[in-house]
C-alpha cells in the first residue's frame, strides 16, 4: 500500500511540478515574497512571519489541492486507479502531493523571507506543526471543494455546515433572541388553546435562551473554532502555552475527521473521469 | 470467476444497463458483443470497478476480488512520460520493484513488440503504438483478469494481427479475458465465449463453440436460377431460403435435402456442390440483435 501511494505521490507531484501550473504557483510564491516580505526593507516581526507564512501555505495548499485534484480526475488515469485495491490510497496521493508541494513553495518563501527578517530562535520549532496541520485541513477542505471526491453535495454539506457553525457563532445572541421570540409566540398560544403547562415551558426555555443559554450556545461554537483562536493568541503572545499548544492536533484531528468523510464519498462514487 | 447479478445502471433515467445477470468463467476470453450504446462500456467499468451498479450486486466466484488490468478504449496517457517510465510506475502500483520491476516491464515490451520505443515520450507515439502501450500495462503484474475495450480499433492489418496474437498468449496462460470488440472476426478467431449485449439488456450468452454449433445449416448450389422453384421447393418444406441459384436449407429441413435435390434434378437443374456449413457470428449477432 505504502509503495502504491508513494508512485501515485511522485507522479502526482512530478505533473503538479513540472508543469504550466507550477510555473504560474512558482511565480506567485516568488511574487508573495516580494510584495510581504520586501527584501529592501525586511521584516523582522517574528508574529508576522509566522502568520503571513503560515496563511500563504494555507491559500497555498488550497489552491494546490483543486489543481491537482483536476489533473487526478482526468482519463489517462483510469488504468492506475483499476490498479488499486483501494480508492483512499488514490485520494491520499493526491492529498500528500499537495502537502508535498505547498512546503516546497511554503519552504522557498520562508528561507525567503529570512533575507532581513527575524532572527533564527527557539520559536522557529513551533513553526512546523503550526503551518503543517493549517496546510493539511486547507488540503482536505479543498478535496471537499473539488470535483474529484464527489459530484456536488459534498462541497454543500461541508460548506453549508462550516457558514452556519461561523454565522452561529458570530450572530448566537441575535439567533438566540430570534429563537426565544418564537418560542415566547410558541408559547402565547399554547395557553390561548388552553394547554397551560406545555405554554408554560416553552415560556421557560425562551427566558432561558434570552438569560444564559445563548452565551452558552456560543461557548459551545466557539470550541470548534477554538484552535484558530489559540493559534492566533499564541502566535500574538509570543510563544504557545501548553493549552494552545494543542490547537495544531485539533486542527489534524479535524483534517483527519473531513479525510475520512471525503474517503467515504470517494469510495462509492462514479468514476467519470474528464477526458 | 466473476458473478454479475440483477446489475441495473441508471444514468438519470437512461438505463445503460437492465437488470443484467452473468457468469464470467475462470480462463475464458469472453467476447462482448453489442451495438453502440448496447452498455459494453459501461459492464466494463462496472467490472473494472470505477462504475457502482444503481441496483444488484456483482462479486467474485472466490473470497477475493481478483487483480484487473484495464485497457480503456480512449488512448490517453500521460503524454509527458517516457513509454518506459509509464510502464515502470505501472509495475510499482503492482508491488513490483527494481529489477521485478524491470524484468515485467522488459517483457511486457517484448510481448507487444514495443522495445523499440521504450525511450520514446508517449506523446511522440503513433495509435498502433499506443494501442501496443495500452496492451503492455494490462499485462504488468500478471493480473487475473485483464479487460481489454477496443483492444485493436484503429490499427492495420498486421498490427491488429499482432494484437490478436498477444491476446493468444496471454490466453494460454491460463488468465480471463474480457474483450469489447465491433470486429465480429477477431471475437470468433480469439473468443472462447460470448455474451451479446443490446440496450442494456444481455440476448445471449453461451460458450463460443456452443453459439456457433446452432442453426448449422446446407446450401445447395445448382446450376441455374431457382426462383422458379420456390412453390415447388416450399410446397415441401418452408425452411429453407433461395438466394440466386443457391438453396438454403435451415437445420429443421436437413433431414428433407435427398427429396429436395431430387425434385431439382426432375425439374433438369444440375446440382453442382453441397456445403455443410456452421452458423458464423455475424449471422447468430444479426438474428440476436434484431
Amino acid at each position: 500500500m505504502i509503495r502504491r501511494i508513494w508512485v501515485l505521490t511522485r507522479y502526482l507531484s512530478r505533473r503538479g511540478l513540472l508543469s504550466l501550473n507550477g510555473l504560474l504557483y512558482l511565480i506567485g510564491t516568488l511574487l508573495f515574497w516580494f510584495f510581504f516580505f520586501p527584501p529592501q526593507q525586511g521584516t523582522p516581526n517574528i508574529a508576522n512571519y509566522m502568520l503571513l507564512i503560515g496563511v500563504f501555505g494555507a491559500v497555498m495548499a488550497f489552491l494546490l489541492t483543486l489543481t491537482l485534484a483536476t489533473q487526478a480526475n482526468r482519463a489517462v488515469n483510469y488504468p492506475l486507479l483499476v490498479r488499486l485495491p483501494s480508492r483512499v490510497e488514490y485520494l491520499t496521493a493526491v492529498l500528500l502531493s499537495a502537502l508535498f508541494i505547498t512546503l516546497l513553495l511554503q519552504g522557498l518563501v520562508a528561507l525567503l523571507a529570512l533575507y532581513n527578517g527575524p532572527a533564527f530562535s527557539l520559536r522557529l520549532l513551533e513553526l512546523p506543526p503550526f503551518w503543517l496541520a493549517l496546510n493539511v485541513l486547507a488540503i482536505v477542505l479543498a478535496l471537499h471543494a473539488s470535483d474529484f471526491v464527489t459530484d456536488g453535495w459534498s462541497r454543500v454539506y461541508v460548506y453549508g455546515t462550516l457558514a452556519v457553525l461561523i454565522v452561529s457563532q458570530n450572530g448566537s445572541s441575535l439567533i438566540g433572541q430570534w429563537v426565544a421570540g418564537q418560542l415566547n409566540s410558541f408559547s402565547r398560544y399554547l395557553i390561548r388553546q388552553n394547554m397551560l403547562p406545555a405554554g408554560n415551558r416553552a415560556a421557560e426555555l425562551a427566558n432561558w435562551i434570552q438569560g444564559s443559554g445563548g452565551d452558552g450556545l456560543s461557548n459551545m461554537l466557539g470550541i470548534i473554532f477554538w484552535p484558530f483562536q489559540a493559534t492566533l493568541d499564541a502566535i500574538i503572545q509570543g510563544g504557545f502555552n501548553a493549552v494552545q499548544a494543542l490547537a495544531p492536533a485539533v486542527l489534524l484531528l479535524y483534517a483527519t475527521i473531513l479525510f475520512m468523510l471525503a474517503a467515504d464519498l470517494f469510495a462509492t462514487k462514479d468514476i467519470e473521469f474528464v477526458e | 470467476m466473476i458473478e454479475i447479478t440483477q446489475v441495473t445502471k441508471l444514468y438519470y433515467d437512461l438505463a445503460a444497463l437492465d437488470n443484467v445477470s452473468l457468469t464470467i468463467p475462470h480462463g475464458e476470453v469472453v467476447g462482448l458483443l453489442g451495438p453502440n450504446g448496447a452498455g459494453k462500456t459501461t459492464l466494463m467499468k462496472i467490472v473494472a470497478g470505477l462504475l457502482q451498479p444503481t441496483r444488484g450486486h456483482i462479486r467474485p466466484s472466490g473470497q477475493v476480488w481478483p487483480s484487473i488490468g484495464y485497457k480503456p478504449e480512449r488512448l490517453l496517457y500521460p503524454n509527458h512520460l517516457r513509454v518506459r517510465d509509464y510502464l515502470l510506475m505501472t509495475a510499482g502500483l503492482s508491488n513490483l520493484s527494481g529489477k521485478r520491476a524491470e524484468a515485467a516491464v522488459d517483457h511486457a515490451l517484448q510481448q507487444v513488440q514495443l522495445n523499440p520505443h521504450a525511450r520514446k515520450r508517449i506523446r511522440q507515439c503513433s495509435k498502433g503504438m499506443r494501442q501496443r502501450l495500452g496492451l503492455a500495462q494490462v499485462l504488468i503484474g500478471r493480473p487475473a483478469l485483464l479487460l481489454l475495450d477496443e483492444p485493436s480499433s484503429g490499427l492495420d492489418l498486421e498490427g491488429q494481427q499482432d494484437i490478436l496474437n498477444t491476446i493468444r498468449q496471454i490466453q494460454a496462460s491460463g488468465r480471463t479475458i474480457i474483450l469489447s470488440s465491433h470486429q465480429l472476426q477477431e471475437v470468433t478467431d480469439i473468443c472462447t465465449y460470448l455474451i451479446i449485449l443490446n440496450e442494456g439488456r444481455v440476448l445471449y450468452q453461451d460458450y463460443m463453440s456452443e453459439a456457433l454449433a446452432i442453426r448449422p445449416h446446407t446450401i445447395i448450389h445448382s446450376d441455374k436460377d431457382l426462383t422458379p422453384m420456390r412453390d415447388l421447393l416450399l410446397r415441401v418444406t418452408p425452411h429453407l431460403t433461395l438466394e440466386g441459384n443457391k438453396l438454403i436449407l435451415e437445420e429443421e429441413a436437413m433431414a428433407l435435402r435427398r427429396q429436395l435435390m431430387v425434385i431439382l434434378l426432375n425439374s433438369d437443374y444440375d446440382i453442382l456442390r453441397v456445403d455443410q456449413k456452421r452458423t458464423t457470428l455475424a449471422e447468430l449477432y444479426k438474428r440476436v440483435v434484431a
